[in-house]
């Protein structure tokens, strides 16, 4: 297959051979490794990759990922970063409206009953980073089936190897991951990745945020030996009133089927709860195992079983070792429409949170997700939405371990297509009803999911945020309900199309309802438990009032509480030669136009990681209901 | 100076001066203010305190529409003057003013136990209404200051009510008895009560700078200053003004800028060098808002109705 580059144009393209999304577990070589947190399965391609960033799409280079193509003239960049945070291309922050306002007149593919075009793979504002990596493999890495991983790349990307094209991809905040056994060599691999900033996943990518572009996460290479654990589903359930755990799990593998699973669980204290084997087949289910005495999961005690799954040759070899961190947590919704944790009401103290770092844009670290964190159990916040995309990998982690529950919500924003200066105009709204834009956000909903489906932490499904609502909001929410009884969904954009209300969401869910607003639906016989999914806007000096909503709690059991928007300030860390320093800049300061200024900065925190004033308040009210 | 624990009076011809050992005052006839306020030799003041009627607005009230309701307090925050002095020593009331010819009666050994100097001051709002300032000194030196403003119909809710004094070079820190980290009305039940000491005058690094830096329900203040801009005064020790409350919980700020230094920046770099004191002590503070950043005001409650008489009144030792 060859590289299109009129898939830029349609929504109904949106990954060419792609792996289908599997779970995140860490897989290992023997448990030394997993002892060291070091896999030999796993080679870092993060780092120094040749780049030639084109202006625009015309002027790229076409033949960059041949193996005889001369890049002598291509820069260094580091993987992962932006492209506009290395001061190729222009920052920008904008709001609801898309960011070629003013400049290019677009319409979505198939709405208001037109065909494709080609806004995208001519458009003048698309611009283009050409991406070259020459790598040899790790010596585990030999003979071995191996997958290239991109965590996050914005928006579309083409790739080759070694002069032959791999795949294509889209939706930047999940993994894209490609086989590239059939063209793998030993030693000095080209890996060629070319990133559009935009295509038609840009009217799903309409997050009030900077827009920027590239790979922006980590890069990876997967080795697998002979037999690997592609996929694994857990659900763990609990039962007799709350004391024991039922364990259910699926295993699916690839490779020879030759040999033995055994599968072990342990508890903290390294006791073993469960120890079995199986011969191994493609799919082994493990069904209803009761675990008894459990200790239950949640913000105050994030109780975590060890999973084992050792993967054994026919001599009963260790070939791999899977590892997977679980809780029993059980959420539901009463007759009365209390939403309920382990069998107790749950109120949610949360924020929402942008990956945000000063200096790197959306490529933040460890660190920074550790230091955020620290500051959620500090300040009695409880809670996450990861406004409004998935976040990396390690966070989810990081929320099992600490307790935090999550909404986990999907790649998803479409806000210029159905609002404009404030006003409901949904006359070119995607995804709505189009058939042709269903598939695509299915697969946001897929990737999300089967990604992220064995975090302890998550609780909500989201289906996105500010996308109006239609025939394919309904199939997302239809595809959670189909894959995961153990969750809630989620969805806030259905209050525009009040008849849908049935058919998306477990909650009611609004934005900014003032409290007087809230109190009413609470009155008045709701008919799901309500959350304000965005409340308390800590733009600049704010957060006043707090009191009104943390009343609710106390009056009414179905008010299951809220996300303060949002965590930190969306501000650059930026050199001005006027004054000398290094400066906090928001929307608009770099010309950019049309900008919505400084709504960038909404946070608790500033954009240097310190709390604002606000946030003792926060802890205050936060923690009355811990 | 005379051996006397009373106040000594000096009846100028622009001004009216009251001393005690400790204290110094200058109420100025032609600034229409407290033109000097010494303390064991140090000047306070770099031009008279006036009624303050302008906080820097925030997002929230630039989203709300504040902004453009309030606007003419920003006027009358920068513009009002002082339309009508009163003054009264002991007991005797002059009206007119006591200059000259009037004053010549009197010497240098002129005393009191209690001087009352009121400053009326006219606000360029439309309608007008008066704000008074009152000074009372008794025998110790101690003054008291009370504002009283007139309540009127018709005129836009207040960004802030409260007195405003601009001394003349950059405090090293202060200390107060009241709320823990940044306060308003509401926005002040996460804090904690107790003695608090900031270094140098912190601005609070909102993006685009903006009201901060409120203490709501102090007990106590003292602003601590090393520098003065008196070309003789080569003393780098430490001095200090001490604020109390009255009868109720006082209100403050105390940043190196006024409203409009920090209105007019977009940025924080974009502040003038900082290099005095601005106190604002409120008496009435409005709430910063939050439910949302683009139309709905703060609570009622936390509103400052323009409409209602108020007073308030504080201590300076």
């Amino acid at each position: 297959m060859k590289a299109n580059i009129r898939w830029l144009d349609d929504p109904e393209t949106f990954r060419i051979n792609q792996i289908a999304a599997h779970s995140d577990h860490l897989y290992f070589k023997n448990y030394e490794e997993w002892e060291q947190k070091r896999s030999s399965f796993i080679q870092s391609l993060d780092g120094k990759w040749q780049f030639k960033f084109s202006n625009n799409l015309q002027t790229r280079p076409l033949d960059f990922y041949k193996t005889n193509f001369d890049a002598s003239d291509f820069d260094f960049i580091p993987v992962p970063s932006e492209i506009e945070l290395n001061n190729y291309a222009q920052n920008q922050y904008i709001n609801t409206l898309y960011p070629w306002e003013g400049k290019i007149f677009r319409r979505p593919a198939y709405s208001l009953g037109q065909k494709t075009d080609r806004s995208f793979s001519e458009g003048e504002d698309n611009t283009v980073g050409s991406y070259i990596k020459h790598f040899d493999l790790d010596n585990s890495f030999q003979g071995k089936h191996v997958h290239v991983f991109f965590e996050g790349v914005e928006r579309a990307m083409f790739v080759w190897l070694n002069g032959h094209f791999i795949g294509y991809g889209e939706d930047s905040f999940t993994p894209s991951e490609f086989d590239l056994t059939p063209y793998l060599k030993e030693k000095n691999n080209i890996l060629a990745v070319q990133v559009f900033k935009h295509s038609t996943a840009s009217f799903l990518e309409d997050q009030d945020m900077f827009r920027f572009s590239g790979i922006f996460r980590s890069v990876k290479l997967l080795a697998f030996p002979e037999t690997h654990l592609m996929d694994l589903a857990l659900k763990p359930t609990i039962t007799n009133d709350y004391h024991d755990g039922i364990f259910n799990a699926k295993l699916s593998f690839t490779g020879t089927k030759d040999g033995y699973v055994r599968l072990k669980i342990k508890d903290i204290n390294g006791q073993t709860l469960l120890d079995e084997e199986h011969n191994l087949t493609s799919t082994i289910t493990i069904e209803n195992k009761l675990l008894e005495n459990i200790h239950l999961w949640d913000n105050h005690h994030p109780y975590l079983y060890q999973l084992f799954i050792e993967v054994q040759d026919s001599n009963k070899n260790l070939i791999e070792l899977d590892s997977y961190k679980f809780g029993f947590r059980e959420i539901k919704i009463t007759d009365d429409k209390v939403v309920l944790l382990n069998g107790k009401r749950l109120i949610i103290n949360g924020v929402n949170r942008h990956e945000w770092n000063m200096n790197s844009g959306r490529t933040i670290t460890k660190q920074d997700m550790k230091a955020d964190i620290q500051t959620f159990k500090r300040n009695n916040i409880n809670a996450v939405r990861t406004c409004h995309y998935p976040n990396q990998i390690p966070w989810y982690y990081l929320c099992d371990q600490n307790g935090i529950y999550v909404m986990a919500e999907n790649n998803l924003e479409s806000h210029g297509t159905w609002q404009k200066m404030g006003e409901v105009e949904p006359s070119y709204n995607v995804p709505e009803s189009l058939a042709e834009w269903r598939n695509v956000v299915i697969d946001r909903a897929r990737s999300n999911y089967e990604t992220l489906k064995n975090h302890t932490s998550i609780l909500f499904w989201s289906l996105g945020n500010e996308s109006y609502a239609g025939e394919n909001l309904i199939a997302m929410n239809q595809f959670y309900k189909s894959h995961d009884d153990t969750r809630l969904t989620h969805y806030e954009g259905v209050v525009h199309t009040p008849d849908l209300k049935n058919k998306i969401s477990d909650l009611e869910s609004y934005m900014y309802l003032p409290p007087k607003e809230a109190e009413k639906y609470l009155k008045n016989n709701p008919s799901k438990p309500f959350l304000e999914c965005e409340y308390m806007h800590d733009m600049g000096n704010s957060d006043g009032g707090m009191k009104s909503y943390i009343k609710l709690i106390d009056e009414y059991p179905q008010y299951l509480g809220g996300f303060i928007w949002d965590f930190i300030d969306q501000a650059l860390l930026t050199y001005d030669p006027i004054s000398g320093k290094k400066v906090l800049r928001y929307g608009g300061d770099f010309d950019d136009r049309h900008s919505d200024y400084e709504f960038s900065g909404d946070g608790l925190m500033f954009a240097d990681r310190t709390e604002k004033p606000a946030m003792q308040e926060v802890k205050y009210y936060y923690g009355l209901h811990k | 100076m005379d051996y006397t624990n009373k106040l000594h009076i000096i009846y100028g011809d622009a001004a009216l001066g009251v001393q005690t050992k400790k204290f110094q005052y200058i109420f100025s006839y032609e600034k229409g203010g407290l033109e000097s306020l010494k303390i064991n030799n140090k000047e306070w003041l770099y031009r008279i305190p006036t009624p303050t009627f302008w906080r820097a607005t925030t997002d929230n009230d630039r989203g709300n529409g504040f902004s453009v309701k309030a606007a003419q307090w920003l006027g009358a925050d920068m513009f009002s003057q002082c339309s009508k002095i009163h003054l009264t020593v002991d007991d005797q009331k002059f009206d007119p003013l006591p200059i000259a010819p009037f004053n010549n009666q009197f010497s240098n050994h002129e005393y009191a136990n209690l001087v009352k100097i009121s400053f009326d001051y006219k606000t360029t709002t439309t309608p007008a209404t008066i704000c008074t300032i009152t000074y009372v000194i008794d025998s110790s030196g101690r003054a008291t200051i009370k504002m009283r403003y007139i309540g009127k119909e018709g005129l836009p809710s207040l960004p802030v009510l409260g007195m405003r004094f601009i001394m003349p070079t950059m405090a090293t820190g202060f200390e107060y008895y009241g709320l823990s980290s940044e306060t308003y009305p509401d926005r002040k039940a996460g804090a904690k009560k107790g003695v608090f000491r900031v270094k140098g005058l912190p601005v609070t690094k909102y993006l685009v700078p903006q009201e901060n830096g409120m203490h709501m329900d102090t007990d106590k203040l003292i602003i601590t200053r090393n520098t003065s801009l008196n070309n003789a005064d080569r003393d780098t020790n430490d001095f200090q003004l001490e604020i109390n409350k009255t009868d109720k919980p006082l209100n403050f700020s105390c940043l190196p800028y006024t409203a409009e230094e920090l209105e007019n920046a977009t940025h924080i770099e974009e502040l003038p060098l900082a290099r005095r004191t601005v106190l604002v002590i409120a008496g009435k503070v409005r709430g910063v808002g939050g439910i949302d950043s683009w139309g709905t005001d703060v609570e009622e409650k936390y509103r400052i109705d323009s409409s209602k008489n108020f007073e308030f009144s504080f201590k300076l030792s």
